[in-house]
């Protein structure tokens, strides 16, 4: 599903040039649930991010579903990004002026969908996080971990191929994010690819591949064999 | 029509959220456009063209005809003796010609009598001017000759003004106590600028109430009252000989403007000209050189924008202030951009592409535009108004027309989506991985 080959990005500045990622090869097959650890400055954000084509990169190749991204236009790369991939920030980067309803239909709007098609899709998703109730509510009104559940919503309402978790717990409770844990679990056994980006220990026990990065290398032998299974 | 909606909702949202700001950026460029708008309306009403469909077909005749020996003396004055004016009339070469000037009177009528006399601005003018400069009659007609008669044509207004009503063909008036009949009353008109008048500056100023005949302006002694040109003829100073000698070349005060359909006509009534200038010295008179001049009506319009130099030094002025303001503007709106840079970039994340922003962004330019375009012209208007205070002359200046306004809101626009434009721009190429990662 995604295939990565020897892809490397480099941040440059007047003064220095800081390889982020150094010709990194990786392959997550459909359904997996992934988790990407590293040390801060590692370059698991940075992967992400290019992974979701939030970022460019400057040398290597990648393939989505087949499909490589290099040299997409801006239109063909937002389409991408609206079809297939599914973002859930760990500041949950909602908008304040909108209720839950509107924040969710938001990338449905940009997809196509009809208003029908689109209500559907959003109670749906809203019905999946348990916060059907509140759907004309606003993201101030919510407890922290009720507005990820929220960016969860908006990250599956339009069936992604892939959902992309920058530390989805960082700003969370233990508590709310156990409840968080186990959405991702759920939406994943209904077959939705999830990388996650986390520095903590228990919750990438919790995924089912457990992938490190260290110096914006991917420097484990082990990386392709599923930690859980193996007892870690 | 949903995604209008959509992006509308959006920019109130952009709005409330740092009302302050977007309140001065608006203020700063409404009040660019208030001044500039300001500027062009005058600049627009003395710049078009009054009478577009007779631009070319109409010209103001001048001779060379003054007195006194001047080698040097090449441009023909603007005004010429009645002699001459005799003398260029009755061609046969115009489709229409009229002599003028103007002068003004105090009129009352005779039903109230007791009234304080009102000043009036006096055209006076032959049958033909109704016909040369396309004034619609909305009652009665012109006089049918030239004769001299007790009879005079009223503006609208006038006739609402001395009389309450519009139909007052056939009702009598005092004009300086000389008791004239309306045979006319002209529609709504007026010709701006006013290039038949070319005395004085006085083209940004209103139509004439009252036109009264040539001949009979002469009987009664009524004199220009822009631009006189008396020669050394020996004069008694008796006003009761007063129309003999305005009839020689005492007096110069009329401006003659001909109707000439066509080159062929025009090359003729130029051969008149030449002709007739030429028994003129023959009897040893116009001993200045020949300097026969057919203007046209744009000819005329040059000549009076070049004696009308300040305009333009108020155009580069607002320009240049319509200039600092957009620039500062478009700071301001950058501000509010980058402020709401997240914004934008959490849209492009979840899949909006930059043109799709652009639907934002358009929507944006709508809402900064409809609101600045209303306070531009009040802005405009207040300007307007401290410039006819400053300057009565420019009152007939101030007025928009529908095509004006048009035009000022596709401009707003224009300046709007320009504030706009580089924000917009900023925002949306940015990295999108910082701002969302905040």
């Amino acid at each position: 599903m995604i295939k990565i080959n020897n892809l490397s990005k480099i941040f440059r500045t007047d003064l220095i040039e800081t390889h982020a990622l150094r010709q990194i090869n990786l392959q997550v097959n459909e359904g997996e649930f992934a988790a990407l650890t590293g040390p801060s400055g590692s370059g698991k954000s940075t992967l992400l991010n290019v992974l979701g084509t939030l970022e460019s990169f400057d040398e290597g190749d990648y393939l989505l579903d087949g499909r490589s991204v290099k040299g997409l236009s801006d239109r063909e790369l937002s389409a991408l990004r609206n079809e297939k991939i599914g973002f859930i920030f760990q500041g949950f980067n909602l908008i304040k002026d909108f209720s839950l309803f509107d924040n969710i239909e938001l990338p449905l709007r940009y997809r196509g969908f009809s208003s029908a098609e689109r209500k559907r899709r959003v109670e749906h998703a809203l019905e999946t996080v348990g916060l059907a109730a509140r759907r004309d509510y606003h993201p101030s009104q919510l407890s922290g971990g009720q507005q990820q559940r929220v960016a969860i919503a908006r990250a599956i309402a339009g069936e992604p191929r892939i959902l992309l978790a920058d530390e989805p717990t960082g700003n969370l409770d233990s508590l709310m994010a156990r409840q968080v844990m186990e959405l991702l679990e759920k939406i994943n056994q209904q077959g939705c690819t999830i990388l996650m980006v986390t520095h903590d220990p228990d919750q990438a026990r919790r995924a089912n591949r457990h992938i490190q990065i260290v110096d914006g290398q991917l420097n484990d032998a082990t990386l392709y064999e599923p930690l859980i299974a193996a007892g870690a | 029509m949903e995604a209008i909606i959509h992006n509308l909702k959006l920019s109130w949202f952009s709005i409330k959220r740092a009302p302050l700001p977007y309140a001065l950026t608006l203020l700063i460029l409404s009040l660019g456009l208030g001044t500039f708008f300001s500027n062009a309306t005058l600049y627009y009403w003395m710049n078009r063209d009054p009478i577009p469909e007779k631009s070319q077909t109409l010209f103001m005749a001048r001779i060379n005809s003054l007195p006194g020996d001047c080698t040097d003396c090449l441009e023909p004055s603007r005004v010429m003796s009645y002699m001459d004016m005799q003398k260029m009339s009755g061609s046969g070469i115009t489709s229409a010609e009229a002599a003028m000037f103007s002068s003004d009177a105090y009129a009352k009528t005779l039903e109230n009598q007791q009234a304080t006399p009102a000043k009036v601005a006096l055209r006076i003018t032959q049958r033909d001017f109704f016909a040369l400069f396309n004034v619609p009659f909305l009652y009665g007609e012109a006089w049918p000759d030239n004769k001299a008669r007790m009879e005079v044509v009223i503006s609208k207004n006038t006739a609402v003004k001395f009389f309450g009503r519009i139909d007052v063909v056939g009702q009598d008036m005092l004009l300086d106590d000389q008791l004239f009949k309306v045979i006319g009353v002209l529609d709504d008109w007026s010709m701006l600028p006013r290039l038949y008048d070319v005395n004085g500056r006085r083209s940004a100023e209103p139509t004439e109430d009252i036109y009264m005949p040539l001949e009979t302006a002469y009987d009664l002694a009524i004199q220009s009252n822009t631009q006189n040109s008396f020669t050394d003829v020996d004069w008694d100073g008796n006003i009761a000989t007063y129309p003999h000698m305005a009839r020689t070349n005492f007096a110069n005060m009329l401006q003659f403007w001909v109707q000439l359909d066509g080159p062929e006509k025009i090359q003729q009534y130029q051969q008149f000209l030449k002709n007739m200038v030429a028994d003129e010295k023959a009897a040893g008179r116009h001993p200045r050189p020949e300097g026969n001049r057919l203007d046209n009506i744009l000819d005329v319009q040059k000549a009076m924008r070049a004696t009308n130099d300040q305009l333009d030094a108020f155009a580069l002025v607002a320009s240049l202030f319509l200039l600092v303001c957009v620039v500062n503007a478009s700071h301001l709106s950058l501000n509010r951009y980058m402020a709401n840079q997240y914004e934008f970039s959490l849209r492009r994340a979840l899949g909006a592409s930059r043109w799709q922003l652009q639907g934002q962004i358009l929507a944006d330019v709508f809402v900064s535009s409809a609101l600045a375009f209303v306070a531009a012209l009040l802005f405009a208007r207040l300007g307007l108004w401290t410039i006819n205070a400053l300057l009565p002359g420019t009152r007939a200046l101030a007025s928009w027309d529908w095509q004006m306004l048009a035009v000022m809101a596709v401009f707003v626009s224009l300046v709007s989506y320009l504030v706009t434009l580089y924000p917009a721009l900023k925002t949306s190429f940015s990295p999108l991985n910082q701002q969302l990662k905040q």
